[in-house]
């Protein structure tokens, strides 16, 4: 049948600003006046600020968020296609160096509401306990200002909220399990499972993904369709754009898209007042605001930062500590591909669907820190050519004959820590953007811990590959996430805000975003991320009015309110095997 | 396109025979699939972008006349295409052409690169034309395809002899993987690939079903193998494995140390 019943499909509405083929947004959008000085403005809606928007406007706060990129309309602007999707990455110009530069883009920056959510593979594992105190342990790195204990709440929340769809009992870390079910495996799954089961290897199917297994209200569940990193047309996939963004506006939140934030404007009192940002039209604004947070990730925060200085902050805005822009991090993120005889067809299914973190922790036996973990990647035709260029080095009827394999293979990722390092850093270049703005240059250098672990997880992962049965097996060296750059910590003088988010420096300026991730442990940082907002929301919503009229910085933990979350997501229970 | 043509047909040849085999409407192992065929179940902002892809390729703005014949005879060596019909190859100039006219990036630069449009403009050209000279006495565009194809194995190899200077402002590898990203950036975004490797295109609303054991949707055909080899006197379907480099950085400085 070459055409569905009634024909092929419609178009999208014209006149519903569409999240999905059955979320909508339904409630015109508040607009505050700049003139007027709002509770909290809030620069990049992403992974932290979607979560940020939603619970201070739930909490009564008038909140806006700007956003550089577009506020998308799935139906309308989103495609299942790669070369289509280019424009959900930060594609603005960045320098990348050092001895190991790191690829920028669609590696790693998303652009437009929803952030890196938008094109995030979704897998959504928890730090370990031991992540927050690998300085302890290890002697490597730094130790968290906040414990594993801290965080757990707001794990358990998030993963209800997104929702994380997994298995009913996962071995690792803090052993616990997941409210909603593990996802049926494709190919790629079935590989990495294989491979764990010859070796022995304890492996996790299904997830945890923040992908639905099943639909929940207004999203439906995933219809395995692969494309999930040029965002989930399905809406199955969570992103803020999806989970959060609807109920902020419904709550009275403010998004501005396509601002381009320039400059956080600091006062004479110490405090800051707002931000200038460029409109699409690259005409200057300035919102006022009685308190900034800032939650561009991992780049542009400390960019923004830069960009900010000023009399008393030569250095950068809240950057006495000289730390603003130091200790970014991204993990080994080497794809181990293997070929075998029978079809694989690995563009079914989610890429990110089972995973083993049996080498998360240190291992005495190694002769390096921490570890690493195996999951699925599976690279839809246009990123698997450019790996089989960089594993096998391809071109040419070579690269023709590879690709016309593309079926028969399938792909592991290894996601290994790399510790934080003063060098790899952040700085502004002379090169401006298209506003005037010095751009970022990122410098990325590899540590001797670092090259032993990666040395260590790519060959593991290569042996589980074999395991699995493939005949062939070849490598592509990269690297996956960015987190620091900004990061939390309990002294002024080496750590950029405190453990809720706020500048050491400037009473009512915070940061909260990947970027204040002291080390990175080898989970995706999404939950984490988003874990971590819902914190520092709480923690503003327990200060009321504090942080507007006050330099007194309260360090208590603030409760979980839970009855802030967007309805429906919460009071179901997390089952725990501990 | 004029290589093929004067340099001889230069198929891929039937290995038992060593006769050329004929130009096909989709090379591959896949016969009979076309992913277009099921446009009708795509969305259609899906189905829009991808038919105005293949229906509208964009006209040329960036390129003058000499650099676009000099690109696409660069590119048929990348990404030969001789297997196909002439009227099913796949263009890879228009997007990259699109690309640069319009500023667009990938959303970063290496510090030892410079700018892509300097790259394909200026910097490029005067690499592979200085390694032209150096290894054949004629610039690029002069010498025979087999010759031409030399050239870029000695760039892809990472150890080209001539254009010192140049190569002292551009970093052989990061050229070599921006030049092999825009060809797969092209190739592989158009719905006729997808046919050549079986890759089953956009699938919303409709789903895919059939996740385990690499087994066919309704719509998609069982793989059917056929042996085939290059043409003669190519030098491109060679493959190594630079799976022993840990690290991004050493994996793309990988060099091919060959006797010629």
């Amino acid at each position: 049948m070459k055409t569905p019943i009634g024909g092929e499909f419609d178009a999208p509405h014209d006149d519903r600003h569409d999240l999905g083929p059955m979320q909508h947004i339904d409630v015109p959008m508040k607009r505050f006046r700049e003139s007027e000085e709002v509770d909290y403005l809030i620069v990049g809606v992403g992974s932290a600020g979607g979560v940020l928007l939603q619970r201070l406007a739930r909490a009564g706060f008038n909140v806006v968020g700007l956003e550089a990129g577009p506020f998308w309309n799935t139906e309308r602007d989103w495609v299942s296609d790669e070369a289509g999707s280019q424009k959900l990455y930060w594609e603005d110009p960045r320098i990348t160096g050092g001895s190991d530069p790191l690829a920028l883009g669609a590696n790693n920056c998303g652009k437009g509401v929803g952030g890196g959510s938008v094109h995030w593979a979704a897998f959504a594992p928890r730090l370990h306990p031991s992540d927050f105190e690998i300085y302890t342990h290890d002697g490597v790195g730094v130790d968290w200002p906040i414990s594993y204990e801290q965080i757990l709440p707001y794990y358990e929340q998030l993963e209800l909220e997104m929702p994380v769809a997994g298995p009913a009992y996962y071995p690792w870390g803090h052993p616990h399990g997941y409210a909603y079910g593990p996802h049926p495996t494709g190919g790629v799954g079935n590989a990495l499972v294989k491979g764990c089961s010859a070796m022995g290897i304890p492996v996790s199917i299904g997830g945890p993904v923040a992908i639905l297994s099943g639909s929940r209200g207004d999203r439906p569940h995933c219809i395995y369709r692969g494309f999930c990193i040029q965002g989930c047309k399905v809406g199955a996939k969570a992103s803020t754009l999806v989970t959060h963004v609807p109920d902020a506006l419904r709550k009275g939140a403010e998004i501005r898209p396509e601002s381009m934030a320039a400059r956080i404007e600091l006062g004479k009192d110490g405090r800051v007042t707002g931000v200038h940002y460029f409109d699409k039209n690259r005409q200057l604004h300035f919102q006022r605001a009685k308190a900034v947070i800032v939650s561009g990730y991992a780049i542009e925060t400390p960019r923004l930062l830069l960009n900010s200085a000023c009399p008393g902050h030569e250095n950068g805005l809240a950057n006495s500590s000289g730390v603003v822009g130091r200790y970014l991090m991204a993990q080994a993120g080497n794809v181990v591909l293997g070929r075998f005889d029978q079809l694989v067809r690995m563009y079914k299914a989610p890429p990110a669907h089972v995973l083993t973190e049996e080498f998360y922790e240190t291992n005495p036996k190694n002769d390096f820190a921490r570890g690493f973990a195996i999951q699925t990647v599976a690279p839809l035709p246009i990123a698997f050519g450019k790996q089989m260029v960089a594993a096998k080095k391809a071109w040419g009827w070579g690269l023709r004959r590879e690709m016309m394999d593309y079926n028969h293979w399938a792909t592991f990722g290894v996601l290994g820590e790399i510790l934080p390092w003063a060098d790899n850093r952040v700085t502004l270049a002379d090169q401006k953007d298209v506003f005037g703005l010095p751009i970022a240059h990122v410098s990325f250098n590899l540590h001797d811990n670092d090259k032993e672990l990666i040395k260590t997880g790519k060959e593991k992962t290569m042996e589980v590959m074999r395991a699995a049965g493939a005949t062939e097996v070849v490598q592509e060296a990269r690297y996956a996430h960015l987190v620091g750059a900004c990061r939390m910590g309990d002294d002024p003088r080496t750590s950029v805000v405190d453990k809720f988010g706020r500048t050491h420096d400037v009473p009512n300026l915070f940061v909260m975003d990947g970027s204040v991730m002291p080390t990175q442990g080898s989970a995706n940082p999404g939950l984490t991320i988003q874990a971590l907002a819902a914190r520092t929301a709480d923690y503003l919503i327990s200060q009321r009015d504090a942080i507007f009229t006050s330099n007194q910085r309260d360090m208590t933990e603030p409760p979980l309110h839970r009855e802030l979350a967007p309805p429906d997501t919460w009071g179901h229970g997390v089952p725990r095997i501990a | 396109m004029k290589n093929f043509e004067s340099h001889g047909p230069m198929r891929p040849r039937d290995p038992a025979t060593g006769e050329q085999l004929s130009p096909r409407q989709t090379p591959g192992y896949y016969p009979g699939y076309n992913t277009l065929g099921q446009k009708a179940y795509w969305d259609k902002t899906t189905r829009d972008v991808v038919v105005h892809r293949v229906e509208h390729p964009p006209e040329l703005k960036f390129f003058d006349e000499q650099q676009a014949i000099f690109w696409e005879t660069v590119f048929d060596h990348v990404i030969p295409q001789t297997d196909r019909l002439p009227e099913r190859r796949i263009l890879i100039l228009p997007p990259l052409d699109k690309r640069l006219h319009e500023g667009r990036t990938e959303g970063y630069r290496f510090e030892d690169m410079p700018h892509d449009r300097d790259v394909y403009n200026k910097f490029g050209i005067e690499a592979i034309d200085a390694e032209a000279r150096t290894r054949f006495g004629q610039p690029f565009l002069r010498i025979t395809f087999r010759e031409q194809d030399l050239v870029l194995r000695a760039i892809h190899d990472g150890c080209p002899k001539g254009g010192k200077e140049i190569w002292e402002q551009m970093n052989v590898h990061r050229f070599w993987q921006l030049v092999t990203k825009d060809a797969i950036d092209a190739y592989y975004a158009h719905p006729w690939a997808w046919d050549e490797i079986g890759f089953g295109g956009p699938a919303y609303p409709r789903a895919y079903f059939r996740l385990e054991r690499g087994e066919p949707e309704p719509w998609e055909v069982e793989e059917q193998r056929y042996e085939w080899n290059a043409p003669m006197d190519v030098v491109s379907e060679e493959v190594g494995d630079a799976s022993h480099h840990h690290t991004e950085a050493e994996q793309q400085r990988h060099k091919f140390v060959r006797e010629s």
